[in-house]
């Protein structure tokens, strides 16, 4: 029998990186609704969000939350320039869509490589965010870095769905998806709605590498594991559903965190590819998607 | 206003298209009439942007762009395609709102575009914040029609409105036709219903096999039979 207080704990984490994944999942389920196109790619926004903040704070003294606004906006620019230097030419020749995924792949390995010759292959961390012990509730520890991982997810949740739900660009991103032909009749400019998809998922996916890399440690090679999880949790949520890939995250990273406990730190992937195994075996659709 | 010259358009290999030439004047309501697979949808596709073609297409004395659906919707060329292309999981209101996005979709002008929508199709009024998907196929015509109207086009385009509804529900759509041509509106109508798009029509094409069979002046036609022989032709 586990003891309470140690499981609370467990699921404590569990859904502190269950977000992350859900974070990097709702960058796959944009791009893929603008576009049909899943973007390999995704992990490396990941990796550039954590290491642009590290090298902006050790380079230039940045405070912590100016680097993080910073290096997600830079991000953000470079998730344009991968739309318009590697995916809009393909798209523009009609590539199909598994040269395009393909093509996002590469892009990943360039980025990774490009970032080992730059800061070599040392892993880099930065500071938490508000340096105080851990919260104490009933015997579980709540570290700061924790409560800012979980409540920054939810504030940027809230305001996606806000955005989608709400504003005109955000419906008229919604329309992309549902059908573009008819989007673009209307007058919408389709094209640019697939640069702003990658600059949202690329924002997306900095802001989960610069909230995790303070509890773990960033390097040239984090992203291709997030972005595993956070395909995962994307596929568990029902493809293109981002509320969807945020609850995947979450039982992603606490199931993650039960086996490591259970069975030890190697079951990890072992965990993440039964649930996503479970998922595609009885439920394909995913948890909120409906047959299509 | 509109004025189609040789166009062609093809799908890989196949010639869906051949040099069609065609024209729609200031005020007037033009039908396209042919059998299934004449290319009549090809045509307004063709106008739009949406297919390989080649020749001229030019609308108000300046050349429509080649290959943009939404630069030549922002031109005021709006096309109500065939199955209609409404945004389904969306509510009815966000699908009108869409059709303005010219212009932001809010305001002064957004909203007495609204009203006027909305009292050409009243029964759209009581389902605003419904699914899209969830009206019956006469309701989401009129919506698909009142969303193109919304972007206050300075030539509609329309592809097979009548498809699969209710004669009534039909007739009561096409007479609002009627009534925006009369109002000044220029109409390009797809419909294979050749009665039904004559009544209304000022001028009609013919199109058999991509190609303009003949261009014929509803008043002049005295019995269907004498249409009918170009649909084969
Ligand atoms: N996407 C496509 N790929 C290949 N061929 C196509 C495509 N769309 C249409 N065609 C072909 O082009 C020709 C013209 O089709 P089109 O849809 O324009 O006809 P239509 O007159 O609108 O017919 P209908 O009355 O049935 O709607 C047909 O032979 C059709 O098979
Ligand atoms: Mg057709």
């Amino acid at each position: 029998m586990i003891d309470p207080t140690y499981l609370g704990q467990i699921l404590v984490n569990g859904i502190s990186v269950g977000c992350i994944y859900g974070l990097i999942g709702i960058g796959f389920c944009v791009i893929y609704n603008a576009s049909g196109i899943v973007n390999f790619a995704q992990g490396a926004f990941v990796m550039l969000g954590g290491m642009t903040a590290y090298l902006l704070i050790a380079k230039t003294g940045l405070p912590l939350l100016a680097a993080g606004v910073i290096a997600t906006l830079v991000v953000a620019v470079l998730g344009v320039a991968l739309e318009r230097l590697v995916v809009r030419p393909l798209w523009d020749r009609n590539a199909t869509m598994f040269v395009m995924i393909l093509a996002t792949l590469a892009a990943q390995i360039v980025v990774e490589r490009a970032m080992l010759l730059m800061v070599g292959d040392q892993p880099k961390s930065i500071a938490v965010f508000t340096d105080l012990p851990p919260i104490r509730i009933g015997g579980v520890a709540i570290g700061y870095q924790l409560l800012w991982i979980i409540g920054v997810s939810v504030v940027l949740i809230s305001a996606l769905n806000a955005f989608f739900q709400r504003t005109l660009v955000g419906r008229a991103m919604r329309a992309c998806a549902i059908d573009r032909e008819a989007a673009a009749l209307q007058g919408i400019n389709v094209s640019g709605m697939l640069a702003l998809s990658f600059a949202l998922s690329a924002g997306l996916g900095a802001i989960a590498g610069f909230l995790v890399t303070p509890t773990q440690y960033t390097a040239y090679n984090v992203g291709t594991p997030f972005a595993i999880s956070g395909f995962i949790a994307a596929i568990v949520g029902g493809f293109g559903r981002p509320l969807g890939a945020f609850l995947g995250g979450i039982i992603l990273g606490v199931s993650q965190a039960l086996a490591v406990v259970t069975f030890g730190s190697g079951m990890k992937n072992v965990a993440a590819l039964s649930v996503l195994l479970l998922f595609l075996f009885f439920r394909p659709t995913g948890l909120l998607g409906t047959a299509k | 206003m509109l004025d189609v010259k040789q166009l062609s358009a093809r799908y890989g290999h196949v010639e869906a298209l051949h040099l069609i030439d065609l024209t729609v004047g200031a005020n007037e309501l033009v039908a396209v009439l042919g059998p299934n697979g004449a290319g009549k949808s090809t045509l307004l596709r063709s106008i739009m942007g949406l297919t390989s073609s080649s020749g001229r297409v030019t609308f108000a004395g300046t050349a429509l762009p080649r290959r943009s659906a939404s630069a030549i919707a922002r031109r005021g060329v709006v096309l109500v395609p065939e199955g209609r292309g409404i945004f389904a999981p969306m509510t009815v209101a966000e699908n009108l709102q869409l059709g303005a996005y010219q212009i932001g979709g809010g305001g002064a002008e957004f909203a007495a575009r609204l009203q006027h929508v909305l009292s050409l199709f009243p029964r759209l009024k009581e389902r605003l914040s419904q699914t899209a998907g969830s009206m019956s196929g006469g309701e989401q015509q009129m919506l698909a029609v009142g969303r193109a109207l919304m972007a206050k086009p300075k030539l509609l385009m329309l592809d097979e409105p009548s498809l699969g509804l209710a004669p009534k529900v039909v007739a009561e759509i096409m007479e609002t036709l009627g009534r925006l041509n009369a109002e000044g509106l220029p109409i390009l109508l797809v419909e294979q219903k050749a009665p039904l798009a004559l009544k209304f029509a000022h001028r009609a094409y013919v199109i058999a096999n991509g190609r303009v069979a003949a261009e014929v002046n509803p008043r002049e036609i005295k019995s269907y039979d004498e249409l009918a022989r170009y649909y084969f032709s």
